[in-house]
């Protein structure tokens, strides 16, 4: 059950990652930097970017209304929920009532509705579309991200994501081809949401997809920049609970927090710099052909739940 | 009692405000206050009788005899049937209020017809769900799906005249097929009483025949996918206040039909066939929900758009039931309250959010006098509380937490979950593919409905009236705002709601209640399988909020104003207002994607209209051979009449004397007959 000590430690790790997340796409700017033999921006430049945005003028455009205005605070808001209901220092969750993976994609879809909806709220042709393609995304992986969780949670007995990470890290899963599958293919998933390249640039807004940033100005955008890099650490932190829990502290207690955090963080360091050298060692792929790498996701998890059935 | 009699008064209120409809005539003033204001009396007794009947232990049961010996006159107000009665009551309460204001759009066209018409529509769906005897609920069946037909033809036009057609097709064709697995039953049970189908179980073949007969009337009535057809033409044609009952409601009296036929009267007799037809349930709802969806972010027309999503979440519901019978079949009664329970809480929600967004849309429309989304644009400027009642339903039907469109959508997936993880293997095969599909309606849904609100709501303006429109009447904000307030009140306050929605699904099953709620947490029955609290989502959601908007706030100080002024960025060239995103260009990705699906559309139109084309050549035929049977048998006939009425004619002096003697010859000829 939720006590306070749970919802304490809910609370301090969604801060906790709302400080830390500049820092991560700073490491990915520099991993980049370095592959591409450039002499590039501190590990620092994100927090500075935000700093300098936060005190610039604030410009809309004339038709935008309060769905526009409203967005920036709405993104940030529902990644740091979920940023509570994931477990990260711990096995179990935090917050119980958030951590179902049922309620964690839906409410990445809070997000998703207000992102789109800002870019037709604009009124600028390039940010309509990019909302478009934003959703188009969504179509194409929440299901490859629910039924690859979903198999992981048949595994476990609950969709909970502490419970299903607890049973994982224990080894009580009934069949051990079905969830490193189910992992391959949540992890692809993951990687398609965190909006890198050959599926998408989010650093880059003049590309289609990030198009709902183009009409964004100072204050908002420094929100939104830093909700997006929020959202990059919270998934893979997700991915990180629930299919890579080793390390993490069992039960509540200093030293296993500690511990925990510990890990954590390098877990996010290797992933990070994993996810650096990939996109960019690969180019951009067509929207259009998106689906047919997308089908390898469905394929994949489709796999898994099929080891599952078989029981192998 | 109170229950039967809170529905009775009710259905008097109705009876009384349809005719006080038609005498009141041309005085339309008078029509919209008095119809309205009977019309939400009559509500409010429907809600009491609903909420009251859902809080009694027992059904409450009146057994008249009627003027017909073989079929008694049974009402039965089971927890089942006060829920159904409570939904139809709260929706037709939100459509009186709202159509107040809005029938004025229908001035000097029978205004006092449409108020008839509401109320038979009303009453004879209450009737429908109330009625425990077949001869009767066939009756009212076919009585509301007349009254609704003439809401559907209201405007008299080639479209509106043409979907009402298709409607009187299909919801015909259904009753046929839904009249012959009730007389199947009546064989077995000798009496048309429901109580006695309940007393005879159906032996082992005929049992499914009755329940695929059924089923497939139902689904006609419920619009499931492939007998959908005749739904997005015939609600969007209605107006907008009766789109929102038939949508809201009448589709699920479809659905309650299949709930009483598959669990209530066939239960019983239900042996393992039970689990084929839970399966068959099941893919019936997934197939609809996705393709619903699919084929509603094509539309331009919004009421069509809208139409398509109650295909789609028609299926969602049947999901919830179709998991709730496999439940059933595998004698676990855990996992079937926990299947019906999340189809009749989506049920609900999805009348609340689905009325919602018809009476938003009737709202614009009522402004615009046009359908089409592409001429709107910007309204959220002009329209405010319109736009944010129409927000909150695009987000609820969207399935977003913590509204209600999401706690059942939760109890859905939680329910397929259980029967994953404990049923045969061919349940454990098909109920993680039935989430997968949800799981994709659901992100398909959430893009459907920032197309819809941002191209109606968001933006610049499309078009002249919808840069001239005005906020909606008082009435119909009113009764948009009961609505929406009933969509946050259902999702927030779910851990009350939950707990009679399970315990509604387990009077109907005959099951022991189900644990769904523990404190402000949500649960699955078991608190290791899953725990939601929306409750708990909403404060965090509002707690945290502060942080972006304090961060904002410390900066102000040291920035200039904020300034709205930049035209948006547009390449380079001058932006103009052909360039922002369309209704079409929207969903072009999608539209590029699921190609094969809106190819098998045109198929399914297809072969629907070569049924209709059929039926309009056997019309045309009775056209023709019409006037040959005037020629050849009524007319001679009226000839002859004609030519003995001259005749006698002759006998006609007009002399008052003659006719007296007329009248004596008369009695004397008596007289001489009797002697």
């Amino acid at each position: 059950m939720l006590t306070f000590s749970h919802f304490i430690l809910g609370l301090f790790q969604a801060l906790l990652l709302l400080a830390a997340a500049p820092l991560v796409s700073g490491l990915s700017r520099m991993v980049r930097a370095k592959l591409h033999t450039r002499h590039g921006p501190g590990l620092l430049q994100d927090y500075r970017d935000i700093a300098k945005l936060l005190t610039r003028q604030d410009l809309t455009p004339p038709n935008s209304g309060f769905a526009f205005r409203l967005m920036p605070a709405v993104m940030l808001t529902t990644v740091l929920v979920i940023a509570m209901g994931i477990p990260m220092l711990t096995r179990f969750t935090p917050v119980a009532p958030i951590g179902d993976l049922i309620t964690v994609i839906y409410l990445f879809a809070l997000a998703r509705f207000f992102f789109s909806l800002s870019g037709i709220d604009s009124g600028s042709s390039f940010s309509g579309i990019g909302g478009s393609r934003e959703l188009t995304m969504g179509v194409l992986v929440e299901p490859v991200m629910l039924l690859s969780l979903f198999v992981a949670a048949l595994l476990a007995g609950s969709t909970n994501l502490g419970a299903i990470g607890t049973a994982i890290a224990d080894g009580h899963v009934r069949s051990a081809t079905a969830t490193v599958i189910a992992a391959l293919s949540f992890a692809y998933a993951i990687y398609i949401e965190l909006g890198k390249l050959p599926y998408d640039m989010a650093e880059a807004e003049q590309e289609l997809q990030e198009g709902p940033l183009t009409e964004y100005s100072g204050p908002s955008l420094a929100l939104i920049k830093w909700a997006m890099a929020l959202k990059q650490t919270v998934v893979v932190a997700w991915f990180v609970g629930v299919f890579l829990p080793f390390g993490s502290a069992p039960e509540m207690s200093f030293f296993g927090l500690l511990f925990g955090l510990v890990a954590f963080a390098i877990k996010l360091v290797l992933i990070f710099a994993a996810v650096g050298v990939v996109e960019n060692s690969v180019a951009r792929v067509r929207f259009r052909l998106t689906p047919q790498h997308s089908w390898i996701g469905v394929g994949a998890a489709s796999l898994a739940f099929v080891f599952y059935l078989v029981g192998l | 009692m109170i229950p039967l009699s809170l529905l009775i008064m009710s259905l008097l209120l109705s009876c009384g405000g349809g005719i006080l409809c038609l005498l009141l005539k041309r005085r339309e003033g008078d029509i919209r206050l008095g119809g309205s204001g009977v019309g939400i009396a009559a509500a409010l007794a429907g809600l009491g009788a609903g909420l009251t009947a859902i809080g009694a232990g027992q059904p409450a049961v009146l057994d008249a005899a009627g003027p017909y010996p073989f079929a008694h006159f049974v009402l039965r107000l089971d927890p089942l049937a006060g829920l159904m009665i409570a939904v139809i009551s709260l929706l037709s309460l939100v459509a009186w209020i709202y159509g107040f204001a809005y029938v004025r759009e229908y001035a000097g066209r029978g205004v006092g017809a449409m108020g008839f018409f509401m109320n038979a529509f009303i009453a004879s769906m209450m009737l429908v769900v109330a009625a425990d005897n077949a001869f009767w609920f066939l009756i009212f069946f076919e009585m509301m799906s007349l009254a609704s037909y003439f809401l559907v033809i209201f405007d008299q036009d080639d479209e509106a005249v043409g979907a009402g057609f298709l409607y009187f097709l299909v919801a015909h064709g259904g009753s046929v097929l839904i009249m012959a697995a009730f007389f199947l039953m009546a064989n077995q049970a000798g009496g048309f009483d429901f109580a006695a189908f309940r007393a005879h179980p159906l032996p082992a073949p005929l049992d499914s025949v009755a329940f695929l007969l059924a089923f497939i009337g139902f689904g006609a009535k419920a619009g499931m996918i492939p007998l959908h057809i005749w739904l997005p033409r015939a609600h969007p044609a209605a107006p907008s206040h009766a789109s929102a009952l038939m949508s809201g409601v009448m589709i699920k009296i479809g659905v309650f039909g299949i709930v009483k036929v598959g669990i209530d009267l066939l239960a019983a007799s239900a042996g393992p066939a039970m689990l084929g037809w839970g399966l068959l349930v099941l893919a019936f709802g997934a197939v609809s929900s996705v393709l619903g969806v699919v084929y509603a972010l094509a539309e331009h027309d919004i009421k069509k758009l809208l139409a398509y999503h109650s295909v789609e979440n028609i299926g969602i519901i049947l999901l919830g039931v179709g998991t709730g019978m496999i439940g059933m079949a595998l004698h676990q009664p855990v996992l079937a309250v926990l299947g019906l329970m999340a189809g009749l809480y989506h049920l609900l929600n999805h009348a609340v959010f689905k009325g919602l967004l018809f009476l938003g849309a009737g709202s614009v429309i009522f402004r615009m006098h046009s359908k089409d989304m592409e001429e709107m644009g910007g309204l959220a400027r002009n329209m405010p509380w319109t736009a944010l009642s129409f927000l909150v339903g695009a987000l609820a039907i969207s399935a977003i937490p913590p509204l209600n469109g999401f706690v059942s959508e939760w109890y859905t997936y939680q329910a397929l979950f259980a029967a994953a993880l404990d049923g045969t293997p061919l349940v454990a095969f098909a109920a993680p593919i039935a989430a997968v599909l949800l799981a994709l309606t659901g992100a398909l849904a959430v893009m459907c409905f920032v197309k819809a609100y941002g191209i109606m709501f968001a933006g610049a303006p499309r078009s002249h009236h919808a840069e001239e429109a005005r906020e909606a009447p008082a009435a119909m904000v009113a009764g948009m705002a009961v609505l929406a307030v009933a969509c946050v009140a259902l999702g927030l306050l779910a851990p009350l709601v939950a707990p009679v929605m399970g315990r509604i699904a387990a009077a109907t099953i005959g099951a022991a209640p189900v644990t769904l709620a523990v404190g402000a947490t949500l649960l699955p029955g078991d608190a290791q399988q899953a725990t939601l609290s929306t409750p708990l989502i909403a404060i965090l959601l509002i707690a945290m909020a502060f942080l972006p908007i304090g961060l904002k706030a410390a900066f102000a100080a040291k920035r200039g104003g904020d300034r709205k002024a930049a035209a948006p960025w547009a390449a380079g060239y001058l932006p103009d207002h052909h360039m922002p995103a369309t209704a079409g260009s929207f969903a072009q990705p999608i539209r590029m994607f699921f190609a094969p699906l809106y190819t098998l559309r045109r198929a399914i139109a297809g072969r629907w209209t070569g049924i209709t084309l059929g039926f309009e050549r056997v019309v045309t035929l009775a056209r023709r051979t019409e006037p040959l049977a005037d020629r050849s048998v009524i007319a001679p006939i009226v000839g002859v009449v004609d030519a003995g009425g001259k005749r006698l004619q002759a006998i006609q002096g007009g002399d008052f004397r003659i006719y007296c003697l007329y009248i004596v010859a008369a009695l004397i000829a008596l007289l001489a007959l009797a002697v």
